[in-house]
C-alpha cells in the first residue's frame, strides 16, 4: 500500500511542478495586481488567437477562456446556464463578453442578458458591414454587440483539378461555367467523368441553399416549416451521392479535408475566407499540400456563412475594456489590415476592405495564387442580407445533416431520416410543432 | 453453535453499540446529501413539464405520469423509443459479456491447473488487466480515429482486399455494436479472469483431490466442485458486469458522438438520457431516470436475492474450517 | 503387462498434455496481441506525422513523436497538462476518501453489534446496484443551487459513500479481521478509533491498495458526471478534454496530435500499472479470498 501511495505522490507532485511553472510563466505576463477579471465564453480557439496576438489587455486585469465545442449545442447549454445564473454569479465570475454565430446570435441580442453597447460608449461606425449590425440588434433596434469579421463565401476550387476538367482555370470562366446549379451540376457530371469528384462532402453546398432559404425553420405558431432551398439541397445532394458526384464524409471530417491534399480528388470547396485557415489545413501542409493550386469564384449563389459576434454581457464590470475590444476589432484599420495580411480574414471594416480590393499588388498567397480575394469577397458582401434567422437554427441545419448522412450513406431509407430528424426536434425543442 | 468467543465479544460490544453509529455515520450523510436527496428531486422532476426554450425556462407545471406516458408511447412507427434503447443497451452488453465471462472462466480454470501448469501466468494476466484500467473515452476515441473512413485498419482492410473503399465501420449496426462490444470484451475480461482465478484458488485444494480420487474427470469436476463454489464471486462479477452495462454510456456517446449512429441501434440508456440532459428538459430527463433506476432495481433485485443467500450459507462452514 | 499398459496410457497423457498446452498458449498469446495491439497503433501513430498518418496503415514508429508531443503539451484549445493534473487532484483524494471510509463503514457494521444494523448492511447491498446516473439530474441541479458546478468537491466527497468497496472491505474483514484483535486492544485500552487507525488499518493494507487504484482509475476515468458539471478551461478533467477532440471544430487536427492526446490520457494509469502491476493483481488476489 505504502508502494502505491508513493507512485501517486509522486506522480501528483511532478504534475503540480509542472502545471506551477506553466501557471507562473502565464500569471507573470498578465500580473494581476488588480486581481480583475475578464471572462469571455466561446465555442472555439478562432477569436483567442486574435485577440491574444492584436489586443493589449489593460494592466492588471486576467483574461479567462471558458471554451466548450458547440455540437450537439453543449457551447450554448453551457453559456445560458452561465447567463441564468450572472445575475448570483460573484463579480469576478460574471461573464463580460461571449461570442455568438449566426445561428443562434438572435436568442441572446432578443433577451435581457445582453446589453446596449451604446450604453458603454460604442458607436457603430459606417465602415461596418450593415448585416452585422442588424444581427446584433434586438427587435428594437437596440445593438448588443459587434461582429470581428464580415463572411461572404465562395467557391474555392483546385485550379489543376478544374484546368482538367474545364480546360480552363481562369477565375472569370470557371466562374461563367458555374453560375447556376444546373450548370454546377453539369460540371459535376464532367468531373466524375474525368475521375474527380465536385465536392468532397454531402453538406457542402448546404450554407449556399439554406442561406437562400425565403422563410425561416420555424414560423410564428412555432411550427416547423421546409423551405424550397432546403428540399432543393435534399434533392441535389440525393443526385450527387446516386452519381458519385460527391463524398457522405461531413462538412467537417477529415475524409473531407484529406481531400485537399495534393493528390486529393475534389475540385470545390465551399466557403468564406475563415475557412482556410479552419478548414484547409491540409492544403497547407508543407509537404502534402497544394498551396497556390486554389482560386475563388462567386460560384451558382451568393450566401454567407458563419460569422462570429462578440456579444456584451449584461452585468459585466469590465465595460471600458469591452468598449475597446469592440473598437479594436472593428474600427482600429491597423487591426484590421492585419487580420487581412497576417490571417487572411475578411474583416468587418469596409474602408481597409476598400484598400485591399485596390491594392494591385495585394494577393492571397497563403493558400491561393495571389488572386486578390479580398476584391471577390467584398463584391460579394455588399448583398449580404439578414433574414429569416430563428433562435433554433444551429441545431436543426446539424441535427438535419447529421440525421440525412445516414440516408446518403445508405443505412437508412429516407423516411426513417426524417423520422429522427423529427424525434430529434422533439428531444431538443419540445416547444416546436411538427 | 455460537462460539464461546463470539458470545464474549458480543456481550462485550453492547456498550459500543455507539461506535458502530459513530463509524457508519459519514456513510450514510454523504449518501443522504449526494444521492438520497438528489434521487428524490430526479424522482420530483418526472412529474413535471420542466424545459428551456433558448433562454427561458418553461414550466416547471406538475403534469402527473405524463411524462411517462410520453416515453412509453409510440412513435410514428410504432417504436417505443425506450424500449429501443433499452434493447441496444441490452444487446450491446450481451455479445460483449458473453464472450468475457466464457474466456474468463476458461482462462481461470486453466490457470489454475497444476496439471497444466502454465507458465508466463503473470505476465499474462498484466497484459489482459491493462485495458481495464484505459479511459473508456480514450479507448473509444481511439477506436474511432482507428476505425474511422481514413483510419490505418481501413486502410489495412483495403489493401487486403477485405473492403472497398466505400466500406465504413460506423455504417452499420453490426459493425458499431461490435466495436462497443469489443472494447467492452477487452477492458474487462482480464478483470474478470483476475477475480475468478483467486477464487478458484481460494477453494479447499483437498475437494478437488478427493473429486478426482473418486474417479471424476475435469469437466466433472468443474461442474460439481468449481462451479458451486465459485457462484459467490461469479455472481460478484455478475453484479459489476450488471452495472456497467445499465451505466454503458462514455463507450457509444464518444464512439458515434452522441448520435449512437447508424438509426440509432447503438443508443443506449443513458445517452438518452444524457441528451435530455444536456438539452435541460428535466422533466423528461427525470422520468427516464425513473426508469433506469427500475430496470437496475428489478436487476439487481435478483442478483442481491442470489448473493445475500449465498452470503448466509456460505459463513458458516468456512467460519468453522477457519476458526 | 500392466506396467506396459500404464506407460502407454503415460505416453498419451502426456502427448494429449502437450497438445492442450499449445493450444492454451496459442490461445494466450492471441488474446494477449488482442490486448496490445490497439494500443500498440496507437503508439506507432504517435510517432507519425498528420501527413504521414493519411497514408494508411504501418506498424512501424516515424520519428514525428517529439513534434506531436509538443504540439499536444503546448496546445490553445486543450490544455491537457492542466487537465492531468485535475483529474489527479480528483482521483487521488476520492481514492484516498473512499478507502478510508469504506473500511470505517464496513468495520463498524462488522465489529459492533447495534439495532438496524443488519438493515445498514442490507441497505448498502440494496443500493450497491443503483448506478450514479439515476440520480445525476437531481445531483447536478443542486450542485448548480449550490454553486459547486466547476468545482471538485461534487466529484470528490461523494466518494465517501462507496457500496461496493464498502462490500469489498467488509468481505476481507470477515476474512483477516478475528474479533480477539480488537478485544485485545480495548483490555490495553485503546479507544475505538485509535484501534481502527492504528491496528485495523494496517491489517487492511492489501485490500486498501487494491481498493485505491480501482478507485483512482475510475475517477480518473470518469466522464458523465464530471461532463455535466464542469466548463471552465481550468477545471476540466482528461476525459471531458478527449470527448472535445470528437466535436467539430476539432476537425482542423492534426491527426499525430490527436493520437498524442489519447495517449497522454492513458500514460498516467498505465505508468501506475507498471509500477505496480504485482501487487495490484496479487491484491485482488489477497481481497478476493473471502468467506
Amino acid at each position: 500500500m505504502k508502494k502505491v501511495f508513493v507512485v501517486l505522490m509522486v506522480i501528483a507532485m511532478v504534475f503540480l511542478a509542472v502545471s506551477c511553472s506553466k501557471g507562473k510563466t502565464e500569471t507573470a505576463t498578465k500580473a494581476t495586481t488588480q486581481g480583475k477579471v475578464f471572462n469571455i465564453y466561446a465555442w472555439n480557439e478562432e477569436f483567442k488567437g486574435f485577440f491574444e496576438k492584436y489586443y493589449t489587455v489593460p494592466e492588471g486585469v486576467t483574461v479567462n477562456w471558458i471554451i466548450n465545442p458547440s455540437d450537439n449545442g453543449i457551447y450554448q447549454s453551457k453559456l445560458d446556464e452561465a447567463l441564468l445564473n450572472q445575475a448570483n454569479a460573484a463579480a469576478d465570475d460574471k461573464i463580460d463578453m461571449f461570442l455568438a454565430e449566426a445561428d443562434y446570435i438572435g436568442k441572446y441580442v432578443d433577451s435581457e442578458y445582453t446589453m446596449d453597447i451604446s450604453k458603454i460608449g460604442f458607436t457603430n461606425a459606417s465602415t461596418q458591414y450593415e448585416y452585422t449590425i442588424k444581427a446584433a440588434s434586438d427587435s428594437n433596434g437596440v445593438c448588443k454587440g459587434v461582429s470581428f469579421q464580415c463572411c461572404p463565401a465562395a467557391v474555392i476550387y483546385r485550379k489543376s483539378i478544374a484546368k482538367d476538367v474545364l480546360g480552363t482555370d481562369n477565375p472569370a470562366e470557371v466562374q461563367a461555367l458555374i453560375d447556376t446549379w444546373e450548370k454546377f451540376d453539369a460540371v459535376a457530371a464532367q468531373a466524375k467523368a474525368k475521375g474527380y469528384y465536385m465536392t468532397a462532402s454531402f453538406a457542402e453546398t448546404f450554407r449556399t441553399f439554406s442561406n437562400n432559404c425565403t422563410k425561416p425553420w420555424v414560423d410564428a405558431n412555432d411550427k416547423l416549416q421546409f423551405d424550397d432551398m432546403i428540399n432543393a439541397w435534399i434533392d441535389q445532394t440525393e443526385n450527387y451521392i446516386k452519381n458519385g458526384y460527391t463524398l457522405t464524409a461531413g462538412v467537417w471530417d477529415q475524409e473531407k479535408t484529406n481531400q485537399m491534399f495534393k493528390d486529393g480528388k475534389t475540385m470545390c470547396f465551399f466557403g468564406p475566407a475563415w475557412y482556410y485557415n479552419f478548414c484547409m489545413t491540409n492544403a497547407m501542409d508543407p509537404v502534402q499540400g497544394c498551396v497556390g493550386d486554389w482560386c475563388i469564384v462567386k460560384g451558382p449563389q451568393a450566401y454567407f456563412w458563419g460569422g462570429t459576434w462578440l456579444l456584451a454581457a449584461t452585468g459585466s464590470d469590465n465595460t471600458e475594456m469591452l468598449k475597446d475590444i469592440f473598437e479594436t476589432f472593428t474600427k482600429n484599420e491597423d487591426v484590421c489590415s492585419k487580420l487581412v495580411s497576417n490571417e487572411n480574414q475578411f474583416p468587418n471594416n469596409t474602408k481597409v476592405v476598400e484598400k485591399f480590393a485596390n491594392d494591385p499588388t495585394y494577393g492571397n498567397t497563403a493558400i491561393l495564387d495571389g488572386q486578390n480575394d479580398i476584391a471577390v469577397f467584398a463584391g460579394l458582401a455588399k448583398d449580404i442580407k439578414w433574414e429569416n434567422h430563428t433562435n433554433y437554427d444551429q441545431l436543426l441545419n446539424e441535427g438535419l445533416q447529421n440525421k440525412l448522412q445516414e440516408y446518403f450513406k445508405g443505412t437508412v431509407d429516407k423516411e426513417t431520416a426524417m423520422k429522427n430528424f423529427y424525434q430529434y426536434i422533439k428531444e431538443t425543442y419540445p416547444s416546436i410543432k411538427l | 453453535m455460537d462460539h464461546p468467543r463470539r458470545k464474549l465479544t458480543r456481550k462485550k460490544s453492547i456498550s459500543y453499540a455507539k461506535w458502530g453509529y459513530i463509524f457508519i455515520a459519514p456513510f450514510f450523510i454523504t449518501y443522504l446529501f449526494f444521492t438520497l436527496i438528489p434521487q428524490f428531486l430526479t424522482v420530483y422532476n418526472s412529474f413535471f413539464e420542466s424545459y428551456r426554450v433558448g433562454l427561458k425556462q418553461i414550466g416547471p407545471t406538475f403534469v402527473g405520469f405524463r411524462n411517462y406516458a410520453d416515453l412509453f408511447s409510440p412513435d410514428s412507427s410504432g417504436t417505443v423509443l425506450i424500449l429501443k434503447y433499452a434493447w441496444n443497451t441490452l444487446v450491446i452488453w450481451f455479445i460483449g459479456a458473453l464472450p468475457q465471462f466464457v474466456v474468463a472462466l476458461l482462462l481461470a480454470v486453466l490457470f489454475t491447473s497444476t496439471r497444466l501448469n502454465i507458465r508466463g501466468q503473470g505476465f499474462f494476466k498484466t497484459v489482459i488487466y491493462m485495458p481495464n484500467l484505459i479511459m473508456a473515452a480514450a479507448f473509444s476515441m481511439l477506436f474511432f480515429t482507428l476505425f474511422s473512413r481514413v483510419g490505418p485498419i481501413q486502410a489495412l482492410l483495403e489493401q487486403w482486399g477485405v473492403v472497398d473503399q466505400s466500406f465504413d465501420f460506423f455504417s452499420y449496426k453490426v459493425t458499431v455494436r461490435g466495436m462497443i462490444a469489443l472494447m467492452n470484451f477487452l477492458m474487462w475480461f482480464g478483470n474478470t479472469t483476475i477475480v475468478l482465478m483467486a477464487g478458484i484458488m481460494g477453494i479447499d485444494q483437498t475437494l478437488f483431490e478427493a473429486a478426482k480420487i473418486d474417479g471424476a474427470n475435469s469437466v466433472q469436476v468443474f461442474f460439481r466442485v468449481t462451479m458451486p463454489l465459485l457462484m459467490p464471486i461469479f455472481v460478484y462479477c455478475l453484479i459489476t458486469a450488471m452495472i456497467g452495462g445499465v451505466q454503458m454510456f462514455d463507450v457509444p456517446q464518444i464512439l458515434t458522438k452522441g448520435s449512437g449512429q447508424p438509426n440509432e441501434t447503438a443508443r443506449t440508456l443513458v445517452m438518452y438520457l444524457n441528451g435530455y440532459l444536456t438539452n435541460k428538459n428535466y422533466g423528461m430527463a427525470g422520468a427516464i431516470s425513473v426508469i433506469i433506476f427500475i430496470i437496475t432495481g428489478v436487476l439487481g433485485g435478483f442478483v442481491y436475492k442470489m448473493l445475500s443467500a449465498q452470503y448466509k450459507t456460505d459463513k458458516t462452514p468456512h467460519r468453522r474450517a477457519r476458526g | 503387462m500392466t506396467k506396459a499398459k500404464s506407460n502407454i496410457e503415460n505416453t498419451m497423457g502426456r502427448i494429449q498434455l502437450i497438445i492442450i498446452r499449445v493450444i492454451v498458449y496459442t490461445f494466450m498469446i492471441l488474446l494477449a496481441v488482442l490486448c496490445l495491439f490497439f494500443f500498440y497503433l496507437m503508439v506507432i501513430n504517435s510517432t507519425r506525422s498528420n501527413a504521414q498518418l493519411a497514408t494508411g496503415f504501418t506498424l512501424l514508429p516515424k520519428g514525428n513523436f517529439l513534434v506531436n508531443l509538443k504540439n499536444a503539451w503546448n496546445d490553445a484549445s486543450i490544455n491537457i497538462p492542466r487537465g492531468m493534473l485535475n483529474s489527479l487532484i480528483i482521483a487521488v483524494s476520492s481514492a484516498l476518501l473512499t478507502t478510508y471510509f469504506s473500511a470505517l463503514t464496513a468495520y463498524g457494521v462488522h465489529v459492533y453489534d447495534f439495532r438496524g444494523k443488519k438493515f445498514v448492511f442490507s441497505f448498502i447491498m440494496a443500493i450497491m446496484m443503483i448506478p450514479s446516473q439515476v440520480s445525476a439530474l437531481g445531483f447536478v441541479q443542486m450542485m448548480n443551487k449550490l454553486h459547486l458546478n466547476n468545482s471538485f468537491i461534487p466529484l470528490i466527497v461523494p466518494s465517501i459513500a462507496a457500496p461496493v468497496v464498502f462490500f469489498y472491505m467488509k468481505q476481507y474483514m470477515e476474512s483477516v479481521l478475528p474479533l480477539e484483535v480488537i478485544d485485545a486492544a480495548r483490555v490495553d485500552g485503546s479507544n475505538e478509533f485509535r484501534t481502527f487507525n492504528t491496528i485495523v488499518l494496517p491489517m487492511l493494507k492489501p485490500a486498501i491498495a487494491v481498493q485505491m487504484i480501482f478507485s483512482f482509475v475510475s475517477s480518473w476515468n470518469n466522464f458523465f458526471v464530471p461532463a455535466l458539471l464542469l466548463d471552465k478551461a481550468e477545471k476540466k478533467t482528461v476525459p471531458i478534454m478527449i470527448s472535445q477532440l470528437r466535436s467539430a471544430d476539432y476537425s482542423k487536427f492534426d491527426m499525430g496530435k490527436v493520437y498524442m492526446f489519447i495517449l497522454l490520457a492513458i500514460l498516467p494509469v498505465i505508468v501506475v500499472y507498471v509500477f505496480l502491476s504485482k501487487s495490484i493483481i496479487k491484491g485482488v488476489t489477497a481481497g478476493s479470498v473471502k468467506g
